[in-house]
């Protein structure tokens, strides 16, 4: 080991005097961490892949499996993948949010979280620093999944104000999937939380008109897929693909959103919190 | 106490559970650590050694009793407290996928070093504990020596004030152990307070001014090494027989002072009237009919104070632990 450190103050004539480093600011040190978190999308590949396959598997198949729901009486669209594209990728974005939740548990199990904890970074910056690198993967995926939907016939009915949308929605999907993932790791510290994360999010998800439009269900699913949030963030980001952008599909989605965040950041807060407990 | 202390604790508790599965972890524990001192932290596995320093670095909230470390009290004034401390603990691992240099980075990051000084100070610690060649490198591929002396650098890029160093030297080969020891000490020279908890007594025979040993959640040993092994008093004698003969070399060994823990297959006896005695334990062991196999006299040392302290005998603790083997096993006699 070479050894080639300056002297400070000499063992004879120290006395305790505390050697405070800088106040440690929230964007710095959110952009350090969400950069580590999108590095490791190079270096393990393998975590971040299904995130982006999946929604376009997913967008493909139901569209070729489904296409028949464009005959249903007052569809909206005459093209199955104008429907089934923004599920696809909102399903992907999500999933690239609470997949923050799957690291951050094998951090804290690993012992990487303690090194996290100990440093001086306000404690919003450990939830927010993950979150800048969900949305950085959420981009990707919107991004990719809306140029092979392209391809294979997704058309946009109102110009770039309707892939605007659709961004709006990947982006705040993957914003309240990464606080719910973080919520989830800091609350149950291992591998059972990740195992919920999956659960609750496809629950929210399917239980809303992902599949079909709400006209043609009946019954309980009805009931629950009205008042279900995540129908009103899947018409913010269908609308660019099924007629015009309005105000009327458009303010719900954003409401569920940013009332989801809230709730999910609020419990992601109160959770690390107890992580010292 | 002096609140100026780099670390106080004041009766610090921290119970886990409630009720019949109530652990007392830390049980009331006191220390006052001097500025610019290496503090030993002795214990077994389970003692409280851990939690301890897992309070006293913020990560785990006190149950009862008061904490101040660089004097920041570790519950109100967390914040302040990490922004003067280095930690390197034994279980805080690194992130496998990234290199020396990208953790050393991102360390300075998150502690508001300015940017322009990131890349030289990372290259600077990477230099100072012989990563310079790893440093683009990903921490996986590093060897555990590898990994110690990148979790220390890591502990150091904000020049803490006051060091905890949990076990560092566990699982390193002897050269980079003295390597290590020797960074300890330059550390220590410069004016960094340093906390090492350590399983190998030895270490902390070198490193340490002052020592405590922590058994139950409670401090029952804390003093210079010097004077707690005088308290200890006199030497112990050894001794091996045969297992059949064991009673009978206990109850002549017990003429000659009180019985101390020892490893097993091994009696063990504090000489009264010093070493002198020791013909005397041989003649009269033969004279019971007890054959001797072996025979060992120590002087007073640590593992005597550890041993008297708690009643155990850590595993290798006799040894140098230049040549152990990183077993953190104890015999409970």
């Amino acid at each position: 080991m070479s050894i080639d450190s300056t002297t400070r103050t000499t063992k004879s004539g120290s006395g305790h005097k505390p050697r405070s480093v800088a106040f440690t600011a929230l964007w710095p040190s959110s952009v350090g961490l969400g950069m580590r978190n999108v590095r490791n999308i190079r270096r393990l590949p393998s975590a971040f892949l299904p995130s982006l396959l999946m929604p376009i598997i997913q967008a493909v198949a139901f569209s070729g499996t489904f296409f028949a729901v464009t005959q249903i009486p007052g569809f909206p669209t005459d093209r199955s993948i104008n429907w089934y594209l923004p599920l696809g990728v909102i399903l992907g974005c999500g999933f690239a949010g609470i997949g923050v939740g799957f690291t951050t548990v094998r951090d804290i199990e690993s012992g990487f979280y303690d090194r996290l904890r100990m440093t001086p970074v306000p404690r919003l910056a450990l939830i927010t620093g993950p979150t800048l690198g969900a949305l950085i993967r959420a981009l990707v995926v919107t991004t990719t999944v809306f140029l092979v939907g392209l391809l294979i016939g997704a058309r946009l009915t109102d110009g770039m104000l309707g892939l605007l949308m659709l961004y709006v929605a990947s982006l705040g999907v993957a914003t309240l999937g990464t606080f719910w993932g973080l919520a989830l790791a800091y609350r149950f510290r291992d591998m059972r939380g990740a195992a919920i994360m999956q659960l609750t999010f496809f629950l929210a998800l399917f239980l809303s008109d992902a599949q079909t439009p709400l006209s043609v269900m009946e019954g309980w699913l009805h009931g629950v897929a009205r008042v279900n949030p995540f129908t009103n963030i899947l018409r913010l980001g269908r609308q660019g693909f099924l007629g015009d952008v309005t105000w009327a599909n458009t303010w719900g989605g954003l409401v569920a959103i940013a009332a989801i965040c809230a709730l999910t950041l609020w419990f992601a807060v109160a959770s690390l919190n107890r992580l010292r407990d | 106490m002096s609140p100026t202390a780099p670390i106080v604790t004041e009766g610090l508790q921290r119970y886990f559970g409630s009720g019949d599965d109530l652990v007392k972890a830390v049980d009331g524990v006191d220390l006052e650590i001097k500025p610019g001192e290496v503090f030993g932290f002795l214990g077994p596995n389970g003692a409280g050694k851990s939690t301890t320093v897992r309070m006293l670095t913020t990560l785990l909230r006190p149950t009862g009793g008061a904490a101040f470390v660089a004097g920041y009290d570790i519950v109100a004034q967390a914040n302040e407290v990490r922004r003067n401390i280095g930690v390197a603990l034994q279980d805080a691992a690194i992130d496998p996928l990234m290199t020396g240099a990208e953790l050393l980075q991102l360390q300075a990051v998150l502690y508001g070093l300015p940017r322009s000084q990131h890349q030289t100070k990372a290259s600077e610690l990477l230099e100072r504990v012989g990563l310079t060649a790893a440093a683009d490198r990903r921490v996986g591929t590093y060897s555990g020596g590898m990994r110690r002396r990148l979790d220390l650098a890591l502990s150091l890029i904000h020049e803490p004030s006051v060091l905890f160093l949990d076990e560092p030297t566990t699982g390193l080969d002897p050269l980079s152990r003295m390597n290590l020891w020797e960074e300890i000490r330059r550390l220590n020279h410069d004016g960094t307070t340093v906390l090492l908890t350590t399983q190998y007594l030895e270490e902390a025979d070198q490193l340490a001014e002052r020592i405590a040993i922590i058994d139950h959640g409670v401090i029952v040993r804390e003093g210079e090494p010097e004077a707690l092994k005088t308290s200890v008093g006199c030497p112990t004698l050894f001794v091996s027989v045969e297992r059949d003969e064991e009673d009978t070399a206990t109850e002549v060994l017990g003429r000659f002072g009180d019985l101390r823990p020892s490893h097993e297959g091994t009696l063990g006896v504090g000489l009264l009237h010093g070493p002198g005695e020791v013909s005397n334990v041989v003649r009269q062991l033969d004279e019971a009919g007890v054959a001797v196999r072996n025979l060992e006299l120590h002087e007073p040392s640590l593992d005597d104070v550890f041993a008297e302290a708690t009643g155990y005998r850590l595993e290798g603790a006799a040894e140098n632990p230049d040549g152990g083997d990183g077993s953190d096993e104890v015999d409970d006699k």
